[in-house]
């Protein structure tokens, strides 16, 4: 309809000012600043090239958020998809009450971050907690587990995490089943497939590319998780154990200041990203999963 | 028959396992606190509102409260207004480059909020708004308009040009055809996109956490954490802030 190039640009304007301004521009500003050492609020700051990546290529703490990290997000992904798609799978199947199931299914989704740790951390209470009780009823401990003391703070994270993400799979993968022309399933089970034959030969390789997008998405969403992970301990006590790369850049820059550090450390946590992205488009696309 | 009770098992699992959590923050939220410490029970056997009446009258979660709903309704207007104008150009008019901008928008989605989250701070107080309401508002509308812009382009695309052109010979103008012919039609969309954007506003703790410094301008997520951390933690109390901040999450689960 519209023919002036000039007002549709006016109209774009308002998007692309905010879009440049408060993304784009930090985006840039921020690989700036890690050549930097500068206060988080102070005006000072001198230029001190790659010193901060050299500090971080030594340091242990980096090395150790790093490990915390890598197994935070591979944990939380697996189990992700180990609920979320037969979850979805059962959906996907005709039954009375199903869409309600599959509204209430998205509810941990949508909660604040901070309703979901709270929830968790009175159900993981060491001494008045439902899990713990339960497991004591049950006779499968002796003692109350202490859950969220050092050694199994990163599970009940993993477990809060896994709850409160794996709707997301759920939806997507579930989309993606609606979609698979019931004649393939016909076809199969004319054949004589077994239900698990049928998930096998024909749902996996119709989903092959969803799930491929569903493991890209989530890995790096659970690899750049803050919030789950800075509720769970906030960064004394415990949290050392369970210190993921963007908590560490969080305490580097807020807590210590140092907002050049913590802009390195930003630059190096997408850095990872772009090349762990580069890898898995490279293995997986090589064997055609796409077909 | 033996399919059917294996449907149904699993089904009851998956339920428990999404909404029992939430039934039993409920349930602990409306036990006193005698209740809360013994052997746990699913029903209160003296249920009471006095966790309700103590997180309202001892603490600033009324303040926590007004302030989500001031922030996160602000956040739906300004998206919605800026991304409908950008949507609009890129479906309904012609110019070069209007494909590869389009993608571009799509691409500062892929940043995370923790990877600019300091050149973002920096900026925001030279811009002299750290600590106001306008600072939240702001990044909240950057962070969903990439999403919004998307999904009502994808709208705009759908509805007939025809109508609007109609419209336009009859003699109503371009903003009056814009408001009665496009917006009407693409409703569904400003609903997805406004329900998307409340729920990112309303949930968000990393910018709040930042930003606001004063305790009369926290939003709930930062307050209520607040709360959690201050003292010996009041279960009954936290759990009865955990119901509030769901109810508007609920109420569009509800609606929609």
């Amino acid at each position: 309809v519209g023919k002036s190039a000039v007002v549709g640009w006016l109209l774009l304007a308002p998007s692309l000012v905010l879009l440049g301004g408060l993304v784009v521009f930090p985006v840039l500003y921020n690989i700036w600043l890690s050549l930097f050492d500068k206060h988080a609020f102070m005006p000072v700051q001198s230029f001190v090239g790659l010193r901060h990546y050299r500090y971080f290529a030594t340091d242990p703490e980096f090395w150790a958020s790093f490990r915390y990290g890598t197994i935070y997000a591979g944990a939380t992904m697996v189990l992700q998809l180990g609920v979320g798609v037969p979850a979805a799978l059962l959906l996907n199947e005709g039954f009375r009450g199903r869409n309600l199931l599959r509204g209430v299914v998205l509810f941990p989704y949508m909660i604040p971050t901070i309703v979901a740790v709270i929830l968790w951390k009175w159900l993981l209470n060491d001494s008045y907690g439902l899990v713990n009780h339960l497991l004591l009823r049950a006779g499968l401990v002796s003692t109350p587990v202490p859950w969220l003391g050092p050694d199994y703070m990163m599970a009940a994270l993993i477990v809060t995490s896994v709850w409160q993400f794996f709707p997301f799979v759920v939806v997507t993968y579930l989309a993606r089943l609606q979609t698979i022309p019931p004649e393939l399933y016909e076809a199969a089970t004319v054949d004589g497939a077994s239900a698990w034959r049928r998930f096998v030969h024909v749902t996996l390789p119709q989903t092959a590319s969803v799930l491929f997008v569903i493991v890209l998405l989530r890995s790096i969403w659970m690899f750049t998780k803050f919030d789950t992970v800075w509720l769970m301990a906030g960064d004394g006590g415990v949290s050392r154990y369970i210190r993921t790369l963007p908590v560490y850049a969080y305490a580097r820059s807020f807590t210590y200041l140092q907002a050049g550090m913590g802009a390195a450390l930003a630059v190096i946590m997408f850095a990872m990203l772009l090349a762990a992205t580069a890898v898995y488009f490279r293995v997986f696309r090589s064997e055609e999963v796409f077909s | 028959v033996r399919r059917a009770v294996g449907l149904y098992a699993a089904s009851a699992v998956l339920l428990i396992g999404s909404a029992f959590p939430f039934l039993w923050m409920l349930s602990t939220a409306l036990k006193p606190s005698g209740e809360i410490f013994a052997t746990p029970r699913f029903v209160p056997l003296h249920p009471t509102l006095e966790n309700f009446s103590r997180l309202f009258a001892d603490t600033s979660f009324l303040v926590f409260f007004r302030n989500s709903v001031v922030v996160a309704g602000a956040t739906v207007l300004l998206t919605l207004t800026v991304s409908a104008l950008g949507a609009y150009s890129l479906t309904r008019y012609r110019f070069r480059g209007r494909d590869s901008v389009a993608g571009l928008i799509l691409l500062t989605y892929m940043f995370a909020p923790i990877m600019i989250i300091i050149p973002f701070y920096i900026l925001v107080r030279q811009l002299g708004i750290v600590n106001t309401r306008l600072a939240l508002v702001l990044s909240y509308t950057t962070f969903c308009l990439p999403f919004c812009l998307w999904v009502l382009r994808a709208f705009f695309q759908s509805i007939p040009l025809e109508l609007e052109e109609a419209a336009l010979v009859d003699g109503a103008g371009r903003g009056r055809t814009v408001w009665y012919v496009v917006l009407p039609l693409a409703l569904p969309g400003l609903i997805a996109a406004g329900i998307f954007t409340f729920i990112l506003a309303w949930n968000d703790f990393l910018f709040a956490l930042v930003l606001i410094t004063s305790e009369e301008l926290k939003t709930l997520p930062v307050g209520v954490n607040d709360l959690f951390n201050a003292t010996i933690v009041d279960w009954g109390m936290i759990m009865a802030a955990g119901v509030m901040i769901t109810v508007p999450t609920v109420g569009f689960f509800v609606v929609v």
